[in-house]
């Protein structure tokens, strides 16, 4: 019994079915949102006369993330907590509405659009909708091939993350500015892993993380260098590849393409074990300096993981057997709720998930459907469990404009709940549910125990120690960066694992080694649905075609999860969870020092990517680029 | 000699993907030095495959951007190799790895790392319409003989 909230109950055979006895069983109570600091008077007045050190601090945009994202907190600065946060998804995404109408294989290049980073995910995630949809499935060399890609896209993710976006929050600049004397310490600190990375001392390796000028800012750019010249071989173009094709691949590889793919890849065998050597050392230290770090951006044990990477002998595209093959991938599906895995099943996954707009400028749609009060489009999945009528399969993206108010609505990112929790997503996601999946078996170079991931790679030239990720004892902003850091290897394991198969296809060809099968586009009605995990989490796309055209199609990324307002059942989403537990550690003797350095390091941690359209037109409403401002008035505005 | 056209811009962004329009249009005039590139990637990237070419004598980057001057303002100048403070040029660096494909943002990313020739021009054009669609504004599509005949101008060396 995977849900304690949604109203679905399994019989003995583990069907799942609806509650009996209620008249509308998704229906909810809304929580009102305590009203937020700045609009009660008597709070505000409270908080000062004890404390001159309450303040609004909006870090607007929030630099170093994907797109935009602004984020709205109260901060307490001698008691050195956060009292308020909201977190504000800026853009209007709009995919969905751009894609209604259109052939269902060209959401395979548009939506790639949706990112500039992750658009072989998007565009693979696309083409597994229009698969199910379709009726089709790729031969095993068109699955490996996707694998190959997309395992590549993620070692182009993963550096960028830690090298470029994080790693400078950790640089001996940033040090200097925010905590000198914890930089003093790094003076005299020796790492622990020295013979890895090359650094004596903790100072050397933050000094390396400086933007620009530092050796390990450089090396991970260097490193999308090579990741992009591998995923060009198969893609044709990064990051908006042009080969991914219903039911396979549109390119032909032959051994030189392996080669060249092999050549740039065991680069990261050596890199992928020096980067988890650098973020071992980092959280070590700073777990060392002051406990307290464990805190920053902790929350609940809570994420999904949607799993990819198929076996090209069990993925059938079909949604009847989706439980069976999502299973059988090199990373497979699971549900953690409280740090105990719920559920492996991709189809529950599907299942418990549901979007809500109250505080999203959206505009509610359940209730606009014809027919008899409640009904719904989709009140079952293809498969009979029941879905909610928040289920992206039953939703509509009706975009309104407004006003923010922290009461109401205040961001562009829905509220994507799981059994009506939050849930957060991302590479240690992956790597939590590959360790304690009961049903996942592990692989090649991969070995699951339950508390832990083991990698063990060929050796390059750095020695070829197995690699251990341990299911950390507690979560925040250190861990996901340290998840992260094992998620290269992690994804090195599986890249070098479908090169080995690519290689055996090769040899023996036969219908086996095709890259894609022939379909023709269904005329009658038809639904799917795609999973498949972006470097930074979770992404599902839900279609639905009719007459040979889109009738329905939505998206749900990662940070849509992640940057999600709070929910109607007065839940905060988690960046802004996480950052309600944030202690502030920072340095600052004066409110006007404070640079808020703990609260982008939780945020960073999450890798926000926020969707990347720009402008639309939607219902003769243009939605423009200016960052929403925040209406109230609250002295102390603290931009950054 | 070699001279590079590159069009920056997004597909599918009307006025937004006239670089691109650019280098689709004078694909076909690649031919004696004159390399023609669709730039709809990151800065980055372009900066790395720079590095990894022989030198150009010239570039030229062809773009639509929002100047608030009138629309269909077009405005051909050399590149003065002029970088904003660090802290900006980070911002750049940053948005360009995470997918971001702007004029500005090529024209810091490229000339920080030093993979710019010294020759390098820049015709950019002001957009009238940059929403979702194929086509252009018709203040843009009235200019395109003018772009077009100022982008080839500028190969002559």
């Amino acid at each position: 019994m995977c849900f304690k909230n949604l109203p679905i109950e399994f019989d003995s055979a583990g069907n799942a079915t609806l509650k009996p006895g209620a008249a509308d069983p998704y229906l909810y109570t809304e929580t009102p949102v305590q009203t937020p600091i700045e609009d009660d008077p008597d709070k505000m007045r409270e908080l000062l006369e004890r404390n001159g050190h309450v303040r609004r601090v909006d870090f607007d945009p929030v630099t170093r993330v994907a797109g935009a994202l602004a984020f709205h907190t109260v901060v307490d600065l001698d008691n050195r907590e956060v009292l308020e946060t909201a977190s504000m998804a800026t853009l209007f995404r709009g995919y969905e509405i751009i894609l209604q109408g259109r052939d269902p294989r060209d959401a395979i290049f548009i939506s790639s659009r949706a990112c500039g980073v992750c658009g072989g995910v998007h565009a693979t995630a696309s083409a597994l909708a229009v698969e199910q949809a379709f009726g089709i499935a790729p031969p095993p060399m068109g699955v490996v091939a996707r694998n190959l890609l997309l395992s590549i896209e993620y070692l182009y993710d993963h550096p960028i993350h830690l090298g470029l976006l994080a790693g400078p929050d950790f640089s001996e600049p940033a040090m200097r500015d925010t905590n000198p004397e914890i930089w003093e310490k790094a003076l005299s600190t020796r790492t622990q892993r020295r013979e890895i990375h090359g650094y004596e001392f903790m100072s050397e390796l933050m000094t390396d993380l400086t933007p620009l000028t530092g050796k390990l800012y450089l090396e991970a750019l260097h490193y999308t260098r090579v990741a992009r010249e591998a995923y060009v071989l198969i893609g044709g173009k990064y990051p908006h590849p042009q080969t991914v094709v219903p039911g396979g691949v549109s390119t032909t590889i032959d051994t030189s393409d392996l080669n060249e793919i092999m050549l740039r890849m065991v680069q990261y065998f050596d890199y992928g074990r020096k980067v988890i050597a650098v973020w071992d050392d980092i959280t070590d230290f700073f777990y060392e300096v002051n406990p307290k770090y464990r805190d920053i951006g902790t929350r609940p044990k809570s994420m999904l993981e949607p799993g990819q990477w198929d076996d090209p002998y069990a993925y059938d595209g079909t949604f009847e057997n989706m439980d069976d093959w999502a299973r059988q991938r090199w990373a497979p599906p699971g549900v953690i709720v409280d740090g105990e895995m719920v559920t492996t099943s991709a189809k529950m996954l599907n299942a418990g998930v549901e979007e809500f707009v109250e505080h999203a400028f959206y505009e509610e749609w359940v209730g606009n459907t014809s027919g008899p009060s409640g009904s719904y489009p989709f009140p079952t999945d293809p498969s009979g469990n029941p879905l909610s009528p928040y289920h992206p399969w039953n939703k509509q993206t009706i975009p309104k404009p407004g006003g923010t108010s922290w009461k109401e609505k205040y961001s562009w990112a829905t509220a994507p709940r799981w059994d009506r929790q939050t849930m957060e997503t991302g590479a240690y996601a992956r790597i939590w549910a590959a360790a304690q999946a009961p049903t996942f078996r592990g692989s090649r170079f991969i070995e699951p125990t339950g508390k832990s991931l083991k990698v063990d790679l060929p050796k390059a030239e750095l020695p070829n120690d197995l690699v251990e990720w341990k299911v950390p004892e507690t979560w925040g902003a250190f861990e996901r960066n340290r998840g992260r850091a094992y998620s290269i290897i992690y994804t090195c394991g599986i890249a070098y694992d479908n090169l080995l198969l690519a290689y055996d296809l090769l040899r023996k060809g036969g219908p086996d080694a095709k890259m894609s099968v022939p379909y023709k586009v269904p005329k009658d009605h038809r639904i799917g649905m795609g999973l498949w995990s972006a470097g930074r989490g979770y992404l599902t796309h839900h279609l639905e075609i009719d007459n040979g055209v889109i009738e329905n199609y939505q998206i749900l990324t990662p940070s849509t999860w992640m940057a999600s307002p709070k929910d109607p059942f007065g839940n905060p989403g988690p960046y802004e969870e996480a950052i309600m537990s944030t202690p502030l550690l920072e340095n600052y003797e004066k409110p006007e020092d404070f640079k808020g350095i703990d609260v982008l390091r939780a945020l960073r941690s999450f890798d926000p990517c926020m969707p990347c359209t720009t402008h639309i037109h939607t219902d003769h409403r243009t939605i423009s680029r200016e960052v929403v401002t925040c209406a109230c008035g609250a002295e102390g505005d603290h931009a950054h | 000699m070699r001279v590079l056209v590159g069009g920056v811009g997004y597909r599918y962004l009307r006025d937004n993907a006239l670089g691109l329009h650019i280098s689709d249009s004078f694909a076909d005039r690649a031919t004696n030095g004159i390399e023609i590139e669709d730039l709809g990637y990151h800065p980055i990237g372009f900066t790395q495959n720079l590095q990894d070419r022989p030198p150009y004598d010239r570039i030229i980057l062809v773009s639509a951007i929002v100047r608030g001057r009138e629309p269909g303002t077009v405005k051909a100048y050399r590149w003065e190799h002029e970088l904003p403070p660090v802290e900006e040029i980070q911002d750049c660096v940053s948005e360009s790895v995470t997918g971001v494909i702007s004029l500005d943002n090529l024209l810091i990313v490229t000339e920080a790392f030093g993979a710019f020739p010294e020759d390098v021009w820049v015709v950019e054009v002001e957009p009238a319409d940059e929403s979702w669609g194929d086509g252009f504004s018709p203040e843009i599509q009235a200019k395109l003989p003018e772009i077009e005949e100022t982008v080839w101008n500028l190969t002559k060396l």
